[in-house]
């Protein structure tokens, strides 16, 4: 047989494509295939926080920060574990970036919390001196799409399978439910009664009644976005 | 004399002659200078070696005739012998092997790079080093790496003088300001504090034992003000009444029962940082990443703030 292939150059090279490519694949989909699920913890984004991330995209936040940890000692100090590719398996695009004009975001609900994201927002050198970064004032008049992010969990559960009304595991043993809803009153439903546990720690009175009008500002959305980046 | 070790005598005297020109012209020239003459050295070795090896070989060539069998098989007129495979070369070649296995199982498994065993390894050097140089300070040095932590970690949210910025966090140069006690008295408290397990209850559960009788508003507002005021001035009465069987009648607190709202102390902020808090100003996460003897510095640089 090596006789023959030796004769016949183009199915010698057809014979060394399969060999390397077997082993290519054997090596690594199996790999991939692992650090590429959901890690143990990582729930799929509910309707209101993602409407918060389409905020978040809209605005380019993501121009400016980073959502990916690496493993520095001075990294981890900073904005705690580095991240691990599961946890991005419901990020669609994921928004890891590469410039950090402002610091990284990824962990953010692990030390800032909604009152902290309010006042930021509203007048960023107010609680951090020297900040470059602008007010994004319009996003407590602007009200969130709700609709587009339903139309996503919609189009993401149905052709990704992200497991939205199903069980996920979590880190301490037990399992959460992420609720979708079956029709757009119903998803909008669902992101109102999230945005009034949102509304509520927060201070400012058109944002609250808005919200209690059944209006949901754009910065409701962001919050309850950035404080799911745990 | 044949003409190629005449040209092989000729190459190699002018080789020569530019080596010793070259460097004897460069700075520091041939005195002294351990790296020139070691260049030297190396040039002349390398200027015979090579022209040895290429007389050698051209030798070869000009009188070498081909002998041993050719094999059967010819791939388009290029033949091959079937000479036995040279020793030392057979031997490399099983040692190559032989290495090979060993790479495979053990040297590069074990061996191999990975960031993430370099962050251990970084991450295991600098707690060492930690633990080394500040794990027993204690005084003037804890408070200054407290004030390093703050700045680094809670000047963002209590600001850089620590007065919570316009109320945006808790002003921490004052143990307790006096919204904060009415907001207390009136929803009861649980933040774990001090490995208490009974909340505080709100004020349906708080009776002053002066009237017998639920606290009412206005003694919310004097108690308030007065352990804003520093434990002093009006409302001590109600205090003593209603709040010091569990905090204390100084209010230093009770171990294992209530905190203390006259004085910080490091157990009660070391107890924040480690569980966070929720209250009338807004609610502070927890910050259990810090390790044990950071949480004691801050403890300590907020405990001198107040004092």
């Amino acid at each position: 047989m090596f006789h023959w292939l030796e004769k016949h150059p183009f199915f010698f090279a057809v014979g060394v494509f399969l060999v390397i490519s077997f082993a290519g694949l054997i090596e690594i989909l199996p790999n991939f295939a692992q650090a590429s699920r959901p890690v143990i913890g990582t729930t799929p984004y509910s309707t209101l926080e993602l409407a918060g991330r389409h905020v978040y995209i809209k605005n380019s936040c993501n121009a400016c920060h980073s959502q990916l940890v690496r493993p520095f000692k001075s990294e981890t100090d900073r904005y705690g574990h580095y991240s691990l590719s599961g946890e991005y398996a419901y990020d669609r695009p994921f928004l890891w970036g590469s410039k950090r004009t402002g610091p990284d975001l990824w962990r953010v609900g692990n030390y800032r919390t909604t009152d902290w994201h309010e006042n930021h927002m509203k007048d960023p050198a107010g609680v951090v001196p020297g900040s470059i970064m602008p007010a994004y004032r319009w996003m407590f008049t602007n009200n969130a799409d709700i609709d587009t992010a339903f139309a996503e969990q919609l189009t993401v559960a149905q052709f990704f399978s992200v497991p939205y009304n199903k069980p996920v595991p979590m880190k301490d043993g037990s399992t959460t439910v992420v609720k979708m809803g079956s029709s757009v009153a119903e998803a909008n439903a669902l992101a109102l009664a999230e945005a009034k546990l949102i509304a509520a720690d927060m201070k400012d009175q058109d944002v609250k009644d808005a919200v209690a009008n059944g209006q949901i500002p754009e910065i409701v959305a962001l919050i309850a976005y950035l404080n799911s980046l745990k | 004399m044949n003409k190629l070790y005449l040209w092989g005598i000729i190459f190699t005297a002018l080789m020569l002659l530019f080596t010793y020109m070259s460097v004897a012209g460069s700075e520091g020239g041939l005195n002294d200078d351990i790296v020139n003459i070691l260049a030297i050295a190396g040039a002349v070795a390398l200027v015979l070696i090579s022209v040895f090896v290429v007389i050698k070989y051209v030798r070869q060539m000009q009188t070498d005739t081909a002998d041993g069998q050719l094999a059967d098989e010819s791939w388009d007129g290029i033949g091959e012998y079937l000479n036995e495979v040279p020793k030392g070369w057979a031997i490399m070649f099983l040692l190559t092997m032989v290495w090979g296995m060993w790479y495979f199982t053990v040297g590069y498994p074990v061996n191999a790079y990975s960031q993430i065993g370099e962050y251990n390894e970084d991450t295991a050097a600098h707690n060492e080093k930690f633990n080394a140089q500040y794990a027993s300070i204690t005084g003037e040095r804890l408070v200054e790496m407290g004030e390093s932590v703050f700045l680094a970690e809670c000047k963002i949210c209590h600001g850089i003088a620590a007065d919570g910025i316009d109320g945006k966090a808790a002003n921490l140069n004052v143990r307790i300001e006096a919204n904060v006690v009415k907001h207390v008295v009136e929803n009861g408290s649980n933040n774990s504090l001090l490995g208490s397990e009974m909340p505080m209850p709100d004020r349906n559960g708080l009776f002053n034992n002066n009237t017998g009788a639920l606290i009412t508003d206005a003694e919310i507002d004097a108690v308030s003000a007065y352990v804003a005021n520093g434990m002093s001035g009006a409302g001590a009465d109600v205090f003593a009444g209603t709040c010091a069987a569990c905090h204390g009648e100084d209010g230093k607190g009770m171990e294992y029962v209530a905190p203390s709202v006259a004085t910080f102390t490091p157990e009660l902020v070391t107890n924040i940082l480690n569980h966070g808090k929720k209250g009338v100003i807004g609610e502070m996460p927890k910050f259990d990443r810090l390790n044990a003897k950071q949480k004691e510095a801050v403890g300590a640089y907020i405990t001198s703030l107040s004092k």
